[in-house]
């Protein structure tokens, strides 16, 4: 009866496997952040991180903060549902500058600048009577429901004798932006 | 003896020895060089048992290192029963819904610019769109999608009035799948059901390997140009944690998009949820879906 004799062989196997274990668990350790699994099986504080993006798209509310004249003015109306920003924009600096200056007298708003038709428009508060901002909505297409007030640009304004019809701002010789009534 | 029935070890020895370097052992020379005497290969049987034995017992050891606490997964992170089966639990209890009425969209494309302003998404990519299904009275269904800033302007022909029978339009978001495919997939956990049941992505996280954006059956996963990463609607998670509407709500001026509290029977859109009959998109892949549609056809998926 033989055994075998060459031990440093195991002693050896067994150091790289204890090695690779414990390079594996540091490894580990760095790799997973503190707080996964709190939660649940994610990253706890990226919850926090997304909620903290900011906020750009305005909700009227913020605006009828101030201008309650215009909330007075749609209230009931057609376009008491079309926010604020389709027509003057995100307005984000507007609001910033608004708070401060609500806090700080001196701080003071620069006038609503024309519209420079992109409806990406991000800081600047604008005033569009362009009537391609009317007509992003109520262009007759394919498609639209049956009770919503769409129209043929042309035939509308035949119908109704516009006097200038080819003018940018024709929609607002019988309309108002904020009560639409003719 | 052939060269296969010689027992391992005594070969490798004997060939590093020198005796058999020529490759003397197929010879049958080798034989009485003591390469496969039954002495030598009971030795070398036993030795190698105990090797194995050895070997195993070290590889054992070492694997139960992982069981050290501090190593090993938590409660929480076992993984789930499968989807829909049996004992099945959601990893969070949604709390929002989100209806859609393709009745009263109108495809003025509002939705579509406030969200990419809101989320900043690269151009060309979106995170929601909005459909137009037109049903021409010869049978063709056409589907084409509604330009951001609506058909005005965009010079896209349309199709004459007196060839449709009917078309309607179908905003397209994030469904947040109570057994979300998209979630499961993801190989390092940066895709999130957060509490409140919506789907998040770890931008941190994501390593970009864009498995969930095959996994999701809706096609509203993206890999965002601008990242590099997985992008996906969220129902703008940072506006809904401050009690505010998700921005495409908030741009829709005919109310075809109404988000709310799904566990407040107060709410408008429990209220509209309880008394009007609503679909999801592809029920029958098992998904649950929280975003519910008013007026689907068949034709939409």
């Amino acid at each position: 009866m033989t055994s075998f004799n060459d031990t440093r062989h195991l002693w050896a196997l067994g150091a790289c496997l204890a090695a690779v274990g414990l390079v594996g668990m540091v490894v580990r350790r760095e790799m997973v952040p503190d707080d996964f699994g709190t939660k649940g099986p994610y990253r706890a504080s990226a919850l926090d991180d997304i909620a903290a993006q900011p906020s750009l798209f305005q909700a009227d509310a913020t605006c009828h903060a101030c201008h309650a004249s215009v909330e007075h003015e749609r209230a009931g109306k057609s376009h008491e549902t079309v926010s604020c920003a389709h027509c003057h924009g995100l307005a984000v600096d507007h609001v910033a500058m608004a708070r401060r200056g609500a806090e700080d007298p001196t701080v003071t708003l620069p006038p609503a600048a024309e519209w420079d038709g992109d409806f990406l428009t991000k800081a600047d508060l604008y005033i569009s009577k362009d009537r391609a901002t009317c007509l992003s909505c109520h262009e007759a297409v394919v498609g639209m429901p049956a009770d919503f007030k769409k129209i043929d640009v042309a035939l509308h304004l035949e119908e109704q004798g516009a006097s200038e019809p080819l003018s940018r701002e024709t929609c607002f010789e019988c309309h108002g932006g904020h009560d639409t009534a003719p | 003896m052939s060269l296969f029935e010689l027992p391992i070890l005594p070969t490798l020895g004997a060939a590093a020895a020198g005796g058999c370097a020529s490759g003397g052992c197929a010879s049958g020379g080798c034989g009485t060089g003591g390469c496969g005497t039954p002495s030598a290969e009971r030795t070398s049987e036993n030795s190698r048992r105990e090797f194995l034995k050895t070997a195993t017992t070290l590889t054992l050891g070492a694997m139960s290192l992982t069981l050290l606490p501090g190593v090993t997964a938590g409660d929480d992170m076992l993984p789930l029963p499968p989807p829909g089966g049996e004992g099945h639990v959601p990893a969070a209890k949604p709390m929002y819904g989100f209806l859609i009425d393709t009745t009263k969209c109108i495809g003025a494309g509002k939705c579509l610019t406030a969200c990419r302003v809101e989320n900043s998404v690269p151009d060309g990519q979106s995170r929601t769109w909005v459909e137009r299904y037109v049903h021409y009275k010869d049978g063709r269904v056409e589907v084409d999608l509604v330009p951001e800033t609506g058909y005005a302007g965009s010079g896209e022909v349309q199709p004459a009035a007196e060839d449709v029978l009917q078309a309607y339009f179908v905003p397209k978001l994030c469904n947040q799948c109570v057994d979300a495919p998209c979630n499961q997939v993801c190989p390092v956990h940066a895709s999130i059901k957060s509490p409140e049941g919506i789907e998040l992505v770890d931008t941190e996280r994501c390593i970009g390997c864009g498995y969930c954006v095959q996994a999701c059956p809706y096609g509203i996963r993206f890999m965002n140009h601008d990242t590099g990463v997985a992008d996906k609607c969220n129902w703008c998670y940072h506006r809904v944690m401050r009690n505010e509407q998700p921005a495409c709500v908030e741009a829709c001026p005919t109310g075809a998009r109404v988000f709310g509290r799904i566990d407040d029977p107060d709410s408008e859109i429990s209220k509209r949820l309880a008394t009007v009959p609503t679909n999801v998109l592809k029920q029958h892949l098992g998904t649950l879906p929280l975003t519910r549609y008013v007026g689907l056809t068949d034709e939409v998926t």
